[in-house]
């Protein structure tokens, strides 16, 4: 489908000129001596301090990060439901919705996290669901036409506000997980 | 009228402190509000505006329209006089860099390092509160960041040093200065020689008790640096030469950092990358150096003569950013008969609220004061009379919460515990 093609393009191509835009500003090299190891603490960074355990801000939220995990999966079943129309996505794909739904509830209802949201927040959460609820829905034959072009919309409009996370997630946590490693501040102790 | 903004100077001092890393960590928060309740000024006062992803959202609107390609498509905030008060507001007013969102952030953003590259924006426009940028330029020309005297310094030394053969009755109880050759170099705080002159006793009674050798200097004695704050690399880094260049005039081995937790994160983490190169000679915190002693039964202590209960500050700089949580910890073991951890502890403890530069800016000081009631909660829960906090900054701040929460704690460093503790050693010949 050639829409879908084009939005891939648009959507990569306006994320890699987001990286390089960062990449362009440079690292300098680092001459304090490390007290710990930088890959370490990257390690850590996508194992341990993912765990739902290693937080206070999940440990308090558990909900919340159930709730999150469960919308990454529906949406990257719902990615692979457009090509393997397996009934199993579907059934990830739609519990992801209703999380997303859930986790769009709690933005509005909740007083801070609507003072903190912005239109982006709505938006990226309603194209999200909307496209996971399409996948969970692909039975029904008006829902699987409607499925490629709610991922155009995702596609189009993901690298233009905090979407873009899909990318910068990975980049912002090995960057975190270095600093913390190099430092031997990271992997953290387990009594904590 | 006002002087115009001088937004290019500003956003370049924003893109070379930002690097690559802070780009990624500004192009990756969700908004999701789960840091919320890691940071102790939204804690204490729970408005958006406290949210450390609030305060991260001015700084990445500023990326957005100045160095990221949708800025051109006109997403992002321009960087006008209206933009900057509403950053400076954010940055300096709402924060004390302690970095405890970050370890709580759900995706892995490194928030301080955002807000740093936008003080630095700041402080390039000449937006820095004039009373932060006050103490860096009071380093800058007299040495320290209190204007002590040359003359004053060696003064209050050597009225300590008679001090201290008093106490230990050890007439050759020294605190040398200007040393040529002694393995250690030691660094204070200003705040010691001019209001806690028993800290700096303690910490030489601790050096006299383990036979090192070791000397303070006569300048580039001031181990703290400001310019962490007010986030302009080129004056920390003058600041942090002045160490440098005391170690290698009197050729000392170890620069060791007395009990400050930014003096250390300034001249151990940042030194060598705002001076470009690896100093030729280590860099140690004093509590290092103290748990190498009691390891190494150079010092003995007795824990009977500290049986008051004791708990534990963390200080972020020294903790958290600095990789320093567990020699104090064995140090207190066994210095001291009861010691209780606060909740939560290590690099998960609460800031005092006077990190990062707070303690210096009149401005926001109700909002210090307020947001150290979150570690005045942790504080009384635990009951302790000693409240130890390996860092002087930190100190100031905690006296301030003693009084407008009633603690009634008793605030030492951990080298005061240590010198209470401290079994004398033994005169040579005597059995
Ligand atoms: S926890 Fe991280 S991703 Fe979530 S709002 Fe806070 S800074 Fe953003
Ligand atoms: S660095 Fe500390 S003070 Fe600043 S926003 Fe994060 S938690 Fe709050
Ligand atoms: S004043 Fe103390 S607790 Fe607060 S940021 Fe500095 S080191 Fe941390």
């Amino acid at each position: 489908m050639l829409p879908l093609a084009l939005a891939a393009a648009w959507c990569g191509l306006l994320l890699g000129a987001q990286v390089v835009a960062a990449r362009r500003l440079g690292r300098r090299p680092l001459y304090a001596p490390a007290s710990g190891r930088a890959g370490a603490g990257v390690f850590y960074a996508f194992t341990g301090a993912l765990m739902p355990w290693a937080k206070e801000s999940v440990r308090g939220h558990l909900v919340t990060y159930a709730a999150g995990i469960l919308y990454h999966a529906g949406i990257a079943a719902s990615f692979a439901r457009l090509a393997v129309p397996a009934r199993a996505l579907s059934v990830v794909a739609l519990a992801g919705a209703l999380a997303g739904l859930g986790l769009l509830v709690k933005r509005a209802s909740v007083a801070d996290l609507r003072g903190l949201s912005r239109a982006d927040d709505f938006l990226s959460n309603g194209l999200a669901t909307a496209f996971a609820a399409l996948a969970g829905l692909a039975w029904l034959p008006w829902a699987a036409a409607a499925l490629p072009w709610a991922c155009v919309a995702l596609l189009v409009y993901l690298p233009l506000g905090k979407l873009r996370h899909a990318v910068f997630f990975f980049l912002s946590r090995r960057h975190l997980g270095a600093f913390f490693g190099r430092r031997g501040v990271w992997p953290t102790a387990p009594q904590e | 009228m006002d002087a115009v903004l001088d937004t290019q100077t500003g956003l370049q001092a924003f893109r070379d402190k930002l690097q690559e890393a802070g780009a990624c960590h500004l192009e990756a928060c969700v908004r999701c509000g789960l840091c919320a309740e890691s940071c102790h000024y939204y804690l204490a006062d729970p408005v958006p505006e406290n949210i450390p992803a609030h305060k991260l959202a001015r700084v990445a609107d500023l990326y957005r329209r100045h160095c990221s390609p949708l800025g051109l498509l006109g997403l992002g905030r321009r960087l006008d006089e209206k933009a900057a008060d509403d950053l400076v507001d954010a940055v300096f007013g709402r924060c004390s860099l302690c970095g405890r969102c970050s370890i709580n952030c759900t995706v892995g953003i490194n928030l301080p390092r955002a807000f740093r590259a936008a003080r630095a924006a700041l402080t390039a426009m000449g937006k820095v509160p004039r009373d932060l940028q006050g103490i860096v330029d009071l380093a800058l020309a007299s040495g320290n960041n209190m204007g002590i005297t040359r003359e004053d310094w060696l003064e209050t030394v050597s009225w300590l040093e008679e001090e201290l053969q008093a106490e230990t009755g050890d007439p050759n109880a020294r605190m040398p200065v200007d040393k040529q050759g002694a393995r250690i170099l030691f660094t204070v705080n200003p705040r010691e020689p001019k209001f806690f002159p028993l800290s700096l006793q303690a910490s030489a009674k601790v050096f006299w008790a383990a036979g090192e050798d070791w000397t303070l200097a006569s300048e580039g004695w001031d181990l703290t640096n400001y310019g962490l704050f007010n986030c302009n690399d080129k004056e920390a880094g003058t600041i942090t030469q002045a160490l440098v260049d005391a170690m290698e005039r009197l050729g000392c081995e170890t620069l060791v950092i007395g009990e400050c937790g930014h003096g250390f994160a300034s001249a151990r983490w940042e030194g060598p990358e705002w001076l470009g190169g690896t100093f030729p000679f280590k860099v140690r915190s004093f509590l290092e150096v103290m748990d190498e002693y009691v390891a190494e039964g150079r010092i003995q202590l007795d824990p009977e003569r500290v049986s008051e209960p004791v708990t534990l500050h963390d200080p972020c700089n020294l903790v958290r950013h600095g990789g320093i949580r567990e020699p104090q910890r064995r140090i207190l073991r066994k210095a001291v008969k009861d010691f209780r951890e606060m909740a939560p502890c290590g690099t998960e403890n609460f800031c005092c609220g006077g990190g990062g530069g707070q303690l210096a800016m009149g401005a926001y000081k109700e909002r210090r004061i307020g947001s150290g009631s979150v570690k005045a909660r942790q504080v009384k829960a635990t009951g302790a009379r000693i409240l130890c906090a390996p860092c002087h900054n930190c100190i100031d701040q905690l006296s301030e919460l003693n009084k407008e929460y009633k603690l009634n704690v008793k605030i030492k460093s951990v080298a005061e515990i240590v010198a209470d503790a401290l079994v004398n050693p033994v005169p040579a010949g005597e059995p």
